[in-house]
């Protein structure tokens, strides 16, 4: 609120005065007689701006380099899909022949969008890795000798949440805006360079509250981007296609599974994609932002069922040169 | 506030200087002799000074607390002339000034569980906005905004109470408006401020009392007293009297 106290021979002169400095939204707070004239007090509230904070970055320091895979097992195909507990008419369609050209049949794998057309937002319920992906994204284009892209966060209501992707951005040369409004965010995202690709890293949503789907149907209407569902793997294969789906509904057109290093079972995540037609794109196999994910295809995916397990690897392929 | 309800008040105002920390200390006082148990904490994180107007050198504080080395109730320190405890904060520590969320949420829980044993915890917060005072803002059961007449006084009280209506939709806050000229013209500010809330944030905000302009407040502070340990029956004091009252009502 901007308070003004102004003082007038008249009431009505002390009225102009407040409405030619205030505006005509000014409302009067107080008055009284003071000095043979009289004194005026009127406040007026300026709209809330909804501009984006941007927390710049520090000096580039290149994380180290990836890590090469370790050459592939062989296992049953058979065995692996019903250990991975897939529905089991997703099993069938699976189990008829080779395992990869079946996944390349059945599942729908692509690149993931580059965030430059349009901006890549990452959504996903609370905790699936949405920030730490977000920060592997950007490490990646670093490494890469890429631009750095804008990476935008929505998620300003979380403890520690903003200083958690801060602490990436910082390091990476990549600077942060923090958008507590879709207003916000679209205002980021205008100032970005013509090449330069956007991150758009959100709150947790979970998209049966209807408030909560709300606020990402309203983010995404408004910045208009290429959304990739971030979606743990572990989950039970109905709960994961229930989230698929929903979330599909609100705009996903990718999937990026994360956790690969922390469960053994794909079910879920193989599920999902498939029910919700949701693109494979990418996979979240470690913590670290300086890696930690890999290009999912069909090669990688049935390599990957087969081994059956979490510790020690990526699965087993051939890094590409 | 009845005996044993363990409430827990917060004093802000945004602006520095219009007088939180001695209202906090005299409203101490005072509902002590109305024979409550009432605890003081100062929470001016960074520029503690509750002990400073009590005349306390203390040896164990909040920043002893929240490093591991002294007992909650270790540290709390009982003034006798005022008749209420004080868990002292402490002035010029890095420490306390930049206090991490973690840290914050440590020191809502011990105040929580400080009231659970007493009749009413008064919680002396900073001046400003920032974190740890929005989050001690809206812990507390009851938040007193201290104002002036001054209009940057008036623009920081509404800026707190803007604020605790986001942070605690709902919640219970009053207005108190200090260093009145009289009665009258105290009602005047507190009316300008309730009109502003009910303006721009379509909610109404109650007045808890207008605390007349004494100079006999000074004498106290300057003698490091508690106000009604020197003059229990002047000008300012009756208006603290009739503020726990109506806080007691």
């Amino acid at each position: 609120m901007r308070i003004r106290v102004i003082r007038a021979a008249t009431m009505q002169e002390a009225m102009a005065r407040l409405r030619q400095e205030l505006g005509p939204d000014a409302v009067l707070l107080s008055s009284r007689r003071a000095g043979g004239g009289v004194e005026v007090t009127a406040g007026m509230e300026p709209e809330d701006e909804e501009e984006p904070l941007l927390i710049q970055p520090l000096p580039i320091v290149a994380p180290p380099p990836l890590a090469r895979v370790p050459p592939p097992a062989e296992s049953h195909d058979a065995a692996a899909l019903a250990f991975h507990n897939l529905p089991e008419l997703l099993a069938q369609r699976l189990g008829g022949g080779v395992l990869e050209a079946r996944l390349e049949a059945t599942l729908r794998f692509a690149a993931l969008p580059d965030g430059v057309a349009r901006p890549l937002l990452l959504a996903g319920p609370p905790g699936a890795g949405k920030t730490l992906t977000c920060a592997k994204l950007a490490a990646r284009r670093l490494l890469a000798g890429e631009t750095a892209p804008l990476v935008v966060t929505t998620d300003t209501e979380r403890a520690g949440a903003t200083e958690q992707l801060a602490s990436f951005t910082r390091v990476l040369g990549a600077t942060l805006a923090v958008a507590a409004t879709p207003g916000a965010a679209l205002k980021a995202l205008a100032r970005r360079a013509p090449t330069q690709p956007a991150l758009i890293d959100t709150a947790g949503t979970d998209p049966f509250d209807p408030g909560s789907a709300r606020r990402l149907a309203e983010l995404v209407a408004v910045t208009r981007p290429a959304v990739a569902l971030v979606l743990p793997a572990g989950l039970d294969p109905a709960e994961a296609t229930d989230l698929a789906r929903a979330f599909a509904a609100l705009g996903a057109t990718h999937v990026i599974p994360t956790r690969l290093d922390a469960v053994r079972r794909l079910g879920g995540v193989i599920a999902a994609s498939h029910s919700a037609g949701l693109q494979l794109t990418e996979a979240g196999t470690g913590p670290e932002a300086a890696g930690g994910l890999v290009a999912l295809d069909p090669a990688w995916l049935a390599a990957r069922l087969r081994v059956r397990r979490h510790a020690d690897m990526s699965p087993p392929r051939e890094a590409p040169p | 506030m009845t005996t044993g309800d363990g409430r827990l008040i917060a004093i802000a105002s945004g602006k520095g200087g219009v007088g939180k920390t001695w209202l906090a200390v005299t409203l101490a006082q005072v509902l002590a002799r109305h024979g409550l148990r009432v605890l003081l904490a100062d929470a001016d994180f960074g520029l503690a000074n509750v002990d400073v107007q009590l005349g306390l050198q203390p040896a164990r504080d909040l920043l002893g607390v929240l490093s591991g080395r002294v007992p909650f109730e270790a540290a709390v320190l009982h003034h006798e002339a005022g008749g209420f405890d004080v868990l002292p904060g402490r002035s010029g520590s890095g420490a306390l000034a930049g206090l991490p969320a973690e840290a914050v949420e440590h020191v809502a829980a011990l105040l929580r569980h400080a009231a659970a044993g007493r009749d009413a915890v008064l919680v002396d917060l900073g001046a400003g906005l920032d974190a740890a005072t929005r989050r001690l803002s809206a812990l507390a059961d009851t938040l007193l905004v201290v104002a002036t007449d001054e209009p940057t006084s008036l623009t920081d009280a509404y800026a707190v109470l803007k604020l605790h209506a986001a942070d605690r939709p709902g919640g219970d806050s009053r207005i108190v408006v200090n260093q009145a000229r009289d009665l009258a013209s105290g009602q005047r500010t507190a009316a300008a401020l309730q009109h502003a809330c009910r303006s721009f944030l379509r909610r109404e905000v109650a007045l808890a009392g207008v605390l007349r302009r004494d100079d006999r407040v000074k004498d106290a502070i300057r003698r490091q007293a508690p106000l009604l340990s020197r003059h229990p029956g002047c000008v300012a004091a009756q208006d603290v009297e009739a503020l726990a009252r109506n806080l007691r009502g």
